[in-house]
């Protein structure tokens, strides 16, 4: 029998303080206690002799050896005593148990996965160390997470170790092992892994109190790196789509890469892997409907066959339709038809407001080239030197040969904008209101303004292909902003990326605002990053989805791909191995600190049941009525 | 209770207007409050002048007909030979005993029965005691000298130890007449009090025992070991109590005011006991006038 908790000095010495207080308590209850009372004489008849002389020793002997049994055992139980053998002080020792769960441990081994190996061993480690021994359970894979403290409960210990599952990143070993030292544990470091590790993240001594329990498993694995899918520079309906796959088994393996959109095969490729090489294909595939890609490996005794499939959800890419009321459309047709984004249709003015086929779907945007409609559109719109009483923005005034002296510097409508001594001969002015933009002015005022609100408007007091702009590179500059700052979402370049969670290097465009960079998690919550530079980066620690919006450009990051470790850890001869032929040092013990306290309770219960309670009804004894002695009327 | 504090309150002096002092003996000569004699003497109505002699009291000269005739005439009052009523208040250290002071609740029952007797217009002495007679104060004549009646008995202070003996021979030594006389105490002489009472009463006065006690006094709440010193005499007493020790204890309490009431009616007195914890107000409507005393 041995005390968990205390000490047997410092039990002793509890259990003599108290019982001494107890004592004296217990004394000073039945002192004789002095009283003044009327007179003496009813006293007398009511003493007893015979009884005198034993209470002036101790009385109620009983009462107060219930109260310190009830006490002691009370003690016992703070104490922690239990049976068995009690092992010596130096005996008792803190294990750190790492547990790998990189994403190689869902590898296929037999019948079940390296991570059930693992675990058997660990559980198998565990019943050889002393129950008195304490254990921390670190799950690590691209971080090192203890998942219990310093834990002698064996049943917390199995609980933790049966609840770890592989992860979606490598393993990093330094760190794991750093985390394992820091802890100060007095016991040994005991890392259950394959071995398959990251690179660069050995560490450069290993901790001397190191055990391996080494999960032995495959080493041929053919996965997927990285997969990227990009918007055609020159056909907007093509998406460029390059995989990376990568052998990190020791023989070369024959592959085979399948591309499938929606379901349907859309391309193939046969190549041959050398051994911890990659290879990286290029699929070209045409689409303008949203839709799922899948890309997937397939070759011969894959063990992990997790990092073989990739797939991404292709958003739809959606035209801007635009629809033209002009009498001269063919002025304004090379500037949208250059524009691959933009189904552009033209109309005579007298067709406004005429009845649309049943299927036609409403314009995005109107333009109206020198004409005004009887009601205003209800939606977005562009006018064109429009007539001076019906201009959405009131009309100042007409120049004439009037120099453009300033251009607009918002970001969006102001984009490239330059020209030099550009003159117009006849301009429009308008009076811009507080909230409008002046896109284009000149000396006496803007020509063109840009008006915010729920349908965006232009006006503009000159025709671009009318004037001397048609010359110059601003002409469709300034229609491409335009465009672009009524329907954003319309001028989206989309990339899609697939990795693996960890961190995320992002290289933005140059002069990227940082200021309209956003990154988005897959459920809709923002993620830290940082920008150096032209350099973006942020982390992910679990996979899913992040979004990087840049203005114009929405990057997609699959991070579902689990990421494997390149290297195989080429474990030194000095570390200890396996799981110990060592016997528990200690019989079994029982924890008995609840049937001591129950005891305990038990006594002070029975001691208050059979004095306590008497004297707390004398306590709580008040003067009361009496009864009337004589209470019939004296004649 | 402070020195600030009435010890009747307004209300309660209402209330006792409704009682008279009863009495059931006959006391040849005299009458009760509410009858009047033909004596002249140190009575409150006018009855007659006679000639100023040497020696007589200059108060009652008639000034005004000195003034006109020049000639000292002295007015004469009738007397009103009433009974006597003495209120004995003991006011001897046992009195103080007890978690509600005995002392404090005679004192407040002598109040209220001096107020019922100022009332009907008798003459009340009130006979403070402990081992001697002390100081007594007489007041009669209606309830506007209840004041100074009641600052009397609030200016009493517990002293000395309780004879009964020797306070009935002071007694019948100085008061020769006889008359209703109320003992309020809580009867506790160490000596015995039942020979002087009956030679009280065999002295010819109706007696009125009023016998106050605390419910310690009666039930002890203690058990254990206890170190009992006596208030009056500071003997000491270590005894064990126990609830048995309590049995017997009450008993022989009981049989003490049993004593003390036989003796009272055996004479035809009255006796009433009241517990401290029983509040004044109701002690003098309840146990007071169930008994006879009051009505």
């Amino acid at each position: 029998m041995f005390f968990l908790n205390l000490g047997l000095g410092e039990f002793l010495t509890l259990f003599s303080a108290i019982s001494a207080g107890v004592v004296a308590l217990y004394l000073l209850d039945r002192s004789r206690r002095k009283q003044t009372v009327a007179t003496l004489k009813f006293w007398r008849p009511a003493e007893m002799p015979s009884q005198q002389q034993q209470r002036r020793r101790i009385t109620q002997p009983w009462s107060m050896l219930l109260q310190l049994l009830g006490i002691g055992l009370l003690l016992l139980a703070l104490a922690g005593v239990r049976i068995g053998q009690q092992l010596s002080e130096g005996a008792v020792r803190d294990h750190v148990l790492i547990l790998d769960s990189s994403a190689w441990m869902g590898a296929r081994v037999r019948q079940g996965t390296l991570m059930d190996d693992a675990r058997a061993q660990a559980r198998a480690w565990l019943k050889t160390i002393p129950s008195s021994d304490r254990v921390m359970v670190v799950r690590a894979d691209a971080v090192a997470a203890p998942v219990t403290r310093f834990e002698s409960n064996r049943a917390v210990i199995e609980k933790a170790i049966r609840e770890t599952q592989p992860g979606a990143a490598a393993l990093n070993l330094g760190e794991a092992l750093r985390f394992a030292q820091q802890t100060g544990g007095r016991g040994e470091i005991v890392l259950a892994t394959a071995g398959r590790i990251a690179t660069g993240e050995l560490p450069a001594t290993l901790p001397p109190n190191l055990r391996l329990l080494h999960v032995a498993g495959p080493y041929a694995n053919v996965g997927l790196r990285k997969i990227g899918l990009l918007r055609s520079v020159t056909d907007p309906d093509a998406w460029e789509i390059f995989v990376t796959a990568k052998n990190y088994g020791p023989s070369p393996t024959n592959v085979t890469l399948a591309l499938q959109f929606a379901g349907t095969p859309v391309g193939s490729r046969q190549f041959t892997l050398k051994p911890t090489s990659e290879q990286e294909a290029t699929f070209l595939f045409k689409t303008r409907a949203a839709g799922v890609v899948e890309a997937r490996l397939l070759s011969a005794g894959d063990a992990f066959p997790q990092d073989d499939r990739a797939s991404f959800e292709l958003p739809n890419q959606r035209q801007l339709r635009v629809t033209v009321y002009s009498a001269d459309p063919a002025l304004l047709k090379p500037l949208l038809a250059s524009n691959p984004n933009v189904s552009a249709t033209f109309l005579a003015p007298l067709e406004y407001g005429a009845p649309q086929p049943p299927k036609a779907e409403k314009p995005d945007v109107i333009i109206l080239d020198r004409f005004a409609p009887p009601s205003p559109p209800q939606t977005d719109s562009i006018w064109i030197e429009p007539p001076a009483l019906q201009s959405p923005v009131p009309v100042a005034a007409t120049y004439t040969k009037a120099k453009v002296t300033k251009w607009t510097n918002d970001a969006v409508l102001g984009a490239g904008l330059h020209t030099h001594d550009l003159e117009l001969d006849s301009a429009i002015g308008f009076r811009a209101g507080p909230n409008d933009i002046a896109v284009a002015s000149v000396d006496a005022g803007p020509v063109i303004v840009a008006r915010p609100g729920a349908h965006k408007t232009i006006v503009m007091g000159f025709h671009p292909e009318r004037s001397r702009v048609k010359y110059e590179l601003a002409a469709p500059l300034l229609f491409a902003n335009i465009l672009r700052w009524i329907a954003p979402e319309s001028f989206l370049r989309w990339q899609l990326t697939g990795g693996n969670v960890g961190t995320v290097n992002v290289k933005l465009a140059p002069h990227t605002d940082p200021a309209q960079v956003r990154v988005i998690g897959g459920d809709g919550s923002t993620i830290p990053y940082t920008i150096d530079g032209d350099s973006l980066r942020f982390f992910a620690s679990d996979p899913g989805t992040v979004r990087v919006l840049t203005g114009e450009k929405e990057l997609v990051y699959s991070l579902t791909v689990p990421e494997v470790g390149d290297a195989i850890w080429q474990v030194p001869a000095s570390v200890r191995r396996g799981v110990p032929r060592r016997t528990p040092l200690e019989a079994v013990t029982h924890d008995i600190w609840y049937w001591l306290a129950l005891a305990g309770a038990g006594c002070l219960l029975a001691e208050w049941i059979i004095y306590g309670r008497h004297r707390t009804r004398l306590r709580a004894m008040q003067p009361g009525r009496p009864a009337p002695m004589f209470d019939r009327k004296a004649s | 209770m402070t020195r600030d504090e009435p010890l009747v309150d307004r209300n309660f002096l209402e209330r006792l207007e409704r009682l008279t002092l009863h009495w059931q003996k006959s006391f040849p000569g005299l009458v009760g409050g509410h009858n009047r004699s033909r004596f002249a003497g140190s009575g409150l109505e006018f009855l007659d002048h006679r000639n100023f002699h040497h020696g007589d009291d200059l108060r009652a000269v008639n000034w005004r007909a000195f003034m006109r005739l020049e000639k000292m005439f002295l007015k004469m009052f009738q007397v009103e030979p009433r009974v006597p009523v003495r209120v004995m208040v003991d006011i001897s250290r046992s009195m103080t005993t007890g978690a509600e002071s005995k002392f404090a609740y005679a004192r407040k029952v002598a109040a209220a029965l001096c107020f019922v007797g100022l009332v009907k217009l008798d003459l009340i002495t009130i006979q403070p005691f402990s081992d001697h007679l002390e100081h007594s104060f007489l007041c009669g004549g209606g309830r506007h000298r209840f004041m100074p009646a009641a600052e009397f008995l609030s200016n009493l202070r517990p002293r000395g130890a309780g004879d009964f003996l020797k306070i009935a021979r002071e007694f019948n030594h100085e008061y020769s007449q006889r008359g209703l006389l109320i003992i309020i105490s809580d009867f506790l002489d160490d000596k015995d009090c039942f020979k002087p009472l009956q030679y009280l009463s065999d002295f010819g006065h109706e007696l009125m025992l009023v016998h106050v006690w605390a419910e310690e006094d009666r039930v002890p709440p203690w058990e254990g070991e206890l170190a009992l010193e006596d208030a009056e005499t500071g003997a000491n007493l270590e005894i064990s109590f126990d609830e048995n020790s309590r049995k017997i204890y009450t008993e022989a309490f009981d049989e003490y005011a049993a004593q003390l009431r036989r003796l009272a009616l055996r004479n035809g007195g009255r006796y009433a006991g009241l517990p401290t914890s029983l509040p004044v107000e109701e002690a003098m409507f309840g146990p007071m006038v169930t008994t006879g005393g009051l009505a």
